[in-house]
């Protein structure tokens, strides 16, 4: 009772993940039948998944990282290439070009309204070692990949998505992840749809696929599952793989969880409008986005940019020593990391900087009441 | 093959996790992590995504690099290998002593040290331990680091006495499902050294200088990127999974034993199938598998196909030098060799010894009737 009395409002965390009954009773399940190698179950996953897309093919993994790196080397890139990469993004983006030994080139966002990668700047980006340009749909809402996919078409390279934000979002009524040669969604435990480590590469071409699921498993010509049904026990290895498997437990529990995604990120629309219209008075603040981007958008996170960037750490903690709100911050930029600034010195992102230094990611999560959401929102006011 | 027993006790803890609703490492793994460590009397394991992460940790962390070989046995299973390739470096592949034993031959490795040559990578197959004393000292002579591959040899010993994946810089344990500790897919990287295990700590999370858990916590405002890291995390329902399982490893693997004696003692005397390693060896081994060796590849195949026929599923390992992706590696005869009539016969923890009754039963008739004249 100590804990109640000297913290008199409830913690509000930036995310948290509700599983339900059907979500243990699928798990339980899994591990009951003492299956837990990738099976039936992930192949259930992926085709509801390639279903809910309209695509033609899925492959689960172990993480988007893996996804985005199955994919880069999937579209042929390689040592000696180039791919330009958002900066504004989680480093994985960047990280898994140079997994497949090529060089990320950073583009800058649009700006802090628009915080996604800027086609201008990526017109201007390409050059004779482009192979592949990546898009990624920050908190949910789209990249122009429509756009990309016209420019990469006539530029003969590939468009890739970082997808890792936006399952159920589309653009003009196409699913996000389906505009280019592959996309990469994550199912890590703080996302729209979560599994605690998880990914997925979705693509329509079924060379991409084959790709993918092969070098998910060590280039294995035939897997555990396929022997267990009574394939035969010889196998090849032709070419390099790694072991970027997701297993049976996560797989139900993905396939349980995306049954309500549509209805979560229903939830999530709902409480982000009403963000945008109690946030919209509250003076030196900037919501990136649009009231009208909200309905086509997965709604992962609540963005909010800060017009005063020196206010950007203070505030978030007061948020949490005094309103005991926790927030977060999407994202540092990659390019102004050590390990990237070390590589690539002299990278200058004006408009990505500026975002990176004035974001703040406020709590949402499907289940957040609206008392709380009230709460956050009061608490920004008086700190402001 | 293989299917796994889960007790309820596993079923709760992996659920109770789901419940919590944190499921990215946290207090879970870190206990995992420490029992884990603290069961091997070593400093430090880190729980990674797979064994083949933590090879690719291990190997980075002690500083494998492009333009480097390392030494892998060339009877192995392909994760050893791809993760050296991982590191941009080289293996060369090192034959076996033979078949009495079919870990690497440490005189064949001393053969093809060369001057590129940085570290050995030993598997300690079907968890049986490799001459670890003789490959210490081949490491020491040479300046090479042991790096351990224990996907197949948790608790395993050596002729020493000592825990495999404790005598090199760092041991990789597979947590695969097949495995004798399965959570589905994990690994662990199990290793004294502080250095080596702040790297691997540090590049399974992308090299950020703070984690979810921290800042869950409050101990972070934002983070930076020290180095280019990947995502071989684990998470906390496979770490509870795998602490649960901990606890009943050793009677686990006691059971095996008594099952791969079981099987010795009713195929040692069966013409035509001769069986790798000695009493003492299994003993002191974790028994992954059980090999046996028949005279050539046709008796292997057909003795396959009638297993198979009878609803008995076997395996057996491609020689790495067979397979399309590793061509251009010169040719291993004593592995090939050994490649083509080795044979895994069916063992897990739930069979029971009637089970490995019927399965050597059922190899002796077959034995038989090959070892009759034709005609």
């Amino acid at each position: 009772m100590g804990a109640i009395e000297t913290s008199p409002e409830r913690f509000i965390p930036v995310f948290d993940l509700e599983v339900t009954r059907e979500d243990l009773d699928a798990v339980a399940e899994t591990l009951r039948s003492g299956w837990l190698t990738m099976g039936p179950r992930t192949i259930a996953f992926e085709t509801e998944f390639a279903r809910s897309l309209d695509c033609s093919y899925a492959v689960a993994v172990s993480s988007c990282t893996a996804a985005l790196h199955l994919a880069y080397l999937a579209a042929g890139v390689g040592p000696g290439d180039e791919v330009i990469v958002p900066s504004y993004t989680m480093a994985a983006t960047a990280a898994a070009a140079l997994y497949a030994g090529a060089t990320p080139v950073f583009a800058d966002i649009v700006g802090v309204e628009q915080p996604v990668i800027d086609v201008a700047h990526v017109e201007a980006l390409i050059g004779p070692r482009t192979r592949a340009v990546v898009a990624m749909h920050f908190g949910g809402y789209a990249a122009a990949v429509d756009e990309l996919a016209d420019l990469c078409a006539a530029r003969g390279i590939s468009l890739l998505e970082d997808a890792a934000h936006s399952p159920m979002a589309t653009l003009g009524g196409r699913h996000l992840g389906t505009f280019g040669l592959a996309g990469a969604f994550s199912f890590f435990s703080n996302k729209v749809l979560a599994a605690g480590e998880g990914g997925l590469l979705a693509t329509d071409d079924a060379r991409v696929a084959a790709f993918a699921r092969s070098r998910r498993s060590h280039a294995m010509t035939r897997g555990s599952w396929d022997r267990h049904e009574g394939a035969s026990e010889d196998y090849d290895v032709p070419g390099l793989g790694f072991n970027y498997r997701i297993d049976e437990p996560r797989a139900a529990l993905l396939l349980s969880r995306l049954r309500r995604l549509e209805n979560d990120v229903a939830r999530r629309r709902v409480l982000t409008s009403r963000y945008r219209r109690l946030l919209q008075d509250i003076p030196g603040l900037i919501v990136p986005f649009t009231d009208e981007m909200v309905a086509t958008s997965s709604c992962y996170v609540m963005p909010v940019m800060l017009a005063e960037l020196s206010r950007q750490s203070a505030l978030r903690i007061a948020l949490r020593e005094q309103h005991q709100i926790q927030t977060s911050l999407f994202y540092p930029a990659v390019h102004e990391f050590t390990a990237y600034r070390a590589r690539y010195p002299g990278v200058s992102l004006p408009k990505t900087e500026l975002a990176a230094r004035s974001e703040v990611t406020l709590p949402l999560y499907s289940h957040m009441t609206e008392d709380d959401q009230d709460r956050v929102v009061a608490a920004l006011a008086e700190e402001l | 093959m293989t299917d796994l027993q889960l007790s309820e006790e596993d079923i709760d803890a992996y659920l109770g996790v789901l419940e919590s609703g944190w499921l990215t490492m946290g207090p879970r793994t870190r206990a995992f992590e420490e029992t884990f460590a603290e069961r091997f009397g070593v400093r430090h394991a880190v729980a990674v995504s797979s064994c083949t992460a933590a090879l690719h940790l291990a190997l980075r962390a002690v500083g494998i690099d492009e333009g480097d070989e390392v030494l892998v046995p060339a009877m192995t299973f392909v994760a050893g290998p791809a993760a050296v390739r991982h590191c941009g470096a080289r293996p060369v592949m090192v034959e076996p002593i033979g078949p009495g034993d079919l870990n690497l031959d440490p005189d064949d490795a001393a053969r093809l040290v060369g001057p590129r040559t940085r570290a050995i990578l030993a598997t300690h197959w079907l968890g049986y331990a490799c001459d670890l004393e003789a490959l210490e000292e081949l490491c020491s002579e040479h300046g090479l680091i042991l790096i351990e591959d224990c996907a197949q040899s948790i608790t395993a010993r050596d002729s020493a006495g000592r825990f495999t994946g404790t005598v090199g810089a760092a041991g990789c344990f597979s947590f695969f499902s097949k495995k004798q500790l399965a959570v589905g897919e994990g690994g662990m990287i199990l290793t004294d050294d502080d250095a080596i295990a702040d790297t691997a700590a540090s590049l399974r999370s992308h090299a950020m200088t703070s984690m979810t858990w921290d800042r869950h916590r409050g101990h972070a405002e934002t983070y930076d990127i020290v180095d280019i890291g990947f995502n071989f995390r684990i998470d906390e329902p496979r770490a509870a999974l795998g602490l649960t399982r901990l606890r009943r490893l050793d009677a686990d693997i006691a059971h095996r034993r008594s099952l791969v004696r079981c099987y010795r003692e009713r195929l040692r005397d069966v013409s035509g199938v001769s069986i790798p390693w000695g009493d003492e060896d299994v003993e002191r081994g974790s028994h992954f598998g059980f090999a046996i060796l028949l005279d050539d590849e046709p008796t292997r195949a057909r003795l396959v196909r009638e297993l198979d026929a009878d609803g008995i599923q076997t395996t057996h390992y491609p020689s790495l030098t067979a397979l399309t992706d590793y061509r251009d590696h010169p040719s291993r005869p004593r592995t090939e060799e050994l490649a083509g009539r080795h044979l895994l016969l069916p063992l897990a923890s739930n069979y029971s010894e009637r089970d490995v009754d019927l399965v050597a039963t059922e190899v002796k008739r077959i034995m038989a009737t090959s070892a009759a004249p034709a005609g």
